[in-house]
């Protein structure tokens, strides 16, 4: 295995946040501030064990924050931890436009040499 | 944009044949993206790309011609294990398009996959080099948020 400094990103925040439910669970709790697994439960295709499941797998990675609510728990999206994913993200999505750039100067490059 | 797929264009100034060349050789592709690689550019041919050096820990993962139409479009498949017929689900399928426009290149390139595949593969893939997820799909519904905390004292 081999990484660089920069390319390398927890496998666990990344397994989290890769999920589809997970990520529509992330926009619900931005959108309203906090949810529950009963309120999230609500606005989801799935039971409310498999929201409560979910919301597990976040706060184990540190992108939700959860308190008590009565016989709930009402979870918040971290914010530097979520900032810290976005930032990830983004460096590691850049990968093909970093390939294509190399493609594009190697390609010009013989391009230059056929017209000389 | 549908979610698990990446698409990117880029123009380049150089004929559609030197381009094809470069995407599509395994010559060239070593310039541009693993360390080694070694496969047959015609459809079906199943061959390999390595990142990292092969006696110092690297990783060589499979690599299928799926589609070589010179100038037009190269397409392969890639991630499965070097022993498996390449298929959607155990795989990501790389698609080239190539575009003759104003005297040079229109290149467009598409990959499809992540969803069939699953997370945990294009997390496992991350690890050995750097990776090209979906990920700036999302970016744009995290962004406007992760910039509204970064204003913040």
């Amino acid at each position: 295995m081999t990484t660089t400094p920069g390319e390398q990103v927890d496998d666990d925040l990344w397994s989290a946040i890769g999920d589809p439910t997970r990520r529509r669970m992330l926009d619900l709790l931005l959108l309203e501030g906090a949810g529950t697994a009963t309120t999230l439960g609500r606005q989801l295709p799935v039971t409310r064990q498999a929201v409560a499941k979910h919301l597990g797998v976040l706060d184990r990675v540190g992108l939700v924050q959860a308190t008590p609510a009565g016989r709930e728990r009402r979870y918040r999206v971290d914010d530097a931890q979520l900032a810290r994913a976005a930032a990830q993200l983004s460096a590691v999505g850049s990968a093909w436009d970093a390939r294509l750039q190399r493609i594009r100067r190697i390609a010009e490059a013989i391009q230059r040499t056929q017209r000389d | 944009m549908e979610f698990g797929t990446i698409e990117r264009e880029i123009y380049v100034e150089a004929a559609p044949e030197i381009v094809f060349d470069v995407v599509s050789s395994p010559e060239h592709l070593k310039q541009w993206w693993p360390d080694d690689a070694r496969y047959d550019p015609t459809p079906g041919s199943a061959g390999e790309i390595v990142f990292g050096a092969d006696d110092a820990g690297g990783t060589a993962v499979g690599f299928t011609v799926v589609d070589a139409r010179p100038p037009r479009t190269f397409a392969f498949r890639w991630t499965h294990e070097i022993d498996q017929v390449a298929t959607e689900g155990n795989s990501l399928l790389v698609t080239f398009d190539l575009t003759p426009t104003r005297g040079g290149t229109l290149l467009k390139m598409t990959e499809t996959g992540f969803r069939e595949m699953g997370w945990e593969v294009a997390v496992l893939e991350q690890q050995y080099h750097e990776h090209l997820t979906g990920w700036d799909f999302y970016l744009p519904r995290l962004a406007p948020y992760v910039a509204t905390l970064e204003t913040r004292p």
